[in-house]
């Protein structure tokens, strides 16, 4: 079944790529749609973000006590003068793990 | 004059070669991700070799890291395939722009390069194409782009699943994949519209926690990428009336 799956995963991504390169493609995407997709990066990606900073192990919002929030907020700092996701990525470990180890 | 006789046409493997030099500084953001991911796939319960696998069948960080954490939770198939499409919807906006530098190329060219054409690719091969001259041969720089990241991430995400196992939870590495995408998303919020959709996908994301099937994935999606479209269309209502 998780082959299946996969599979499907990947054919569906492929013609996402592919679309526009085929013979039939329209010459240009609707305006409207090229506004929507490019929402795309920033809504998926935030979506994904949020509950892996603030959401406890256990599924409750984790406020205080939660060493992910301050490290996550270093990282935005780290991410918008850097602009370098290996700077962001080094960064926000150190700062969590300091906090793990220091604070919490 | 020197200025009249035309530059010399690149060959193909001076093309090919200018898209690895190109496209390598970006292994720096792409490795970390890779090594994650290989990690990553095995907490979540897939195989060694599923992991591996998503890597070459997908090729999508992002929904591959969806793909294990559903998964892994036992989200039901649709739901996991539904999630993954809506994240990489965003590849029709980089075909679309692409296409016409491609599109008079045969079906076997046009197959395998729609397969390489992931964002970092498209991000350096699009600069080439639209600010040097079109040459013949211009496609084999996104071959060039397109291979040397396929082969960095099949690379590390082995790699990360070699090691996943040796690595204690203790140094909480799946907090790279948040961190990998702050730095994506972080730089990436210029305008208002952007952060009402960054805002609203983030928020339907927290409160949405108790839904079944994590299906608060799609539906935080689905919000933020409303609320980034109607802010942009309200934006632009305004500013010509």
């Amino acid at each position: 079944m998780i082959w299946l799956v996969m599979i499907a995963c990947g054919l569906f991504t492929f013609a996402t790529r592919f679309v526009m390169f085929s013979d039939i493609a329209p010459r240009q995407l609707p305006h409207w749609l090229q506004d929507a997709l490019g929402f795309v990066p920033i809504a998926v990606l935030t979506a994904i973000i949020v509950p892996a900073v603030l959401i406890s192990p256990e599924g409750g919002l984790a406020l205080a006590g939660n060493a992910r929030l301050p490290a996550a907020l270093v990282a935005i700092t780290v991410a918008l003068v850097t602009r370098s996701v290996l700077a962001t990525i080094v960064t926000g470990l150190l700062a969590l793990w300091c906090l793990d180890w220091l604070v919490y | 004059m020197s200025s009249s006789t035309p530059p010399p046409i690149p060959t193909r493997s001076q093309e090919f070669w200018a898209g690895v030099r190109q496209e390598l500084p970006l292994q720096l953001g792409v490795a970390p991700f890779g090594l994650v991911f290989g990690v990553l796939g095995i907490a979540s319960g897939l195989t060694p070799l599923q992991t591996i696998l998503l890597s070459s069948i997908v090729f999508g960080g992002a929904s591959q890291v969806v793909f294990a954490q559903l998964w892994g939770a036992g989200v039901p198939a649709p739901f996991v395939g539904a999630s993954v499409s809506v994240i990489n919807l965003r590849h029709a906006l980089y075909s679309a722009s692409i296409a016409p530098y491609l599109r008079s190329l045969p079906l076997v060219w046009r197959i395998p390069l729609a397969y390489l054409l992931t964002d970092e690719a498209y991000a350096v091969t699009i600069h080439r194409l639209r600010n040097e001259p079109p040459s013949p041969h211009q496609h084999y720089h996104l071959v060039g782009t397109g291979m040397t990241l396929w082969v960095c991430w099949q690379i590390t995400t082995i790699t990360g699943v070699m090691f996943g196992a040796t690595i204690p939870q203790s140094w909480s590495l799946g907090f790279a994949i948040p961190l990998t995408f702050i730095a994506i998303v972080a730089p990436a919020i210029r305008r208002r519209a952007d952060l009402a959709a960054c805002l609203t996908a983030g928020i339907i994301a927290a409160l949405g926690q108790p839904l079944p099937w994590k299906s608060w994935i799609i539906l935080a999606a689905i919000g933020g990428i409303a609320a980034g479209y109607l802010t942009h269309r309200h934006g632009i209502r305004e500013a010509t009336s």
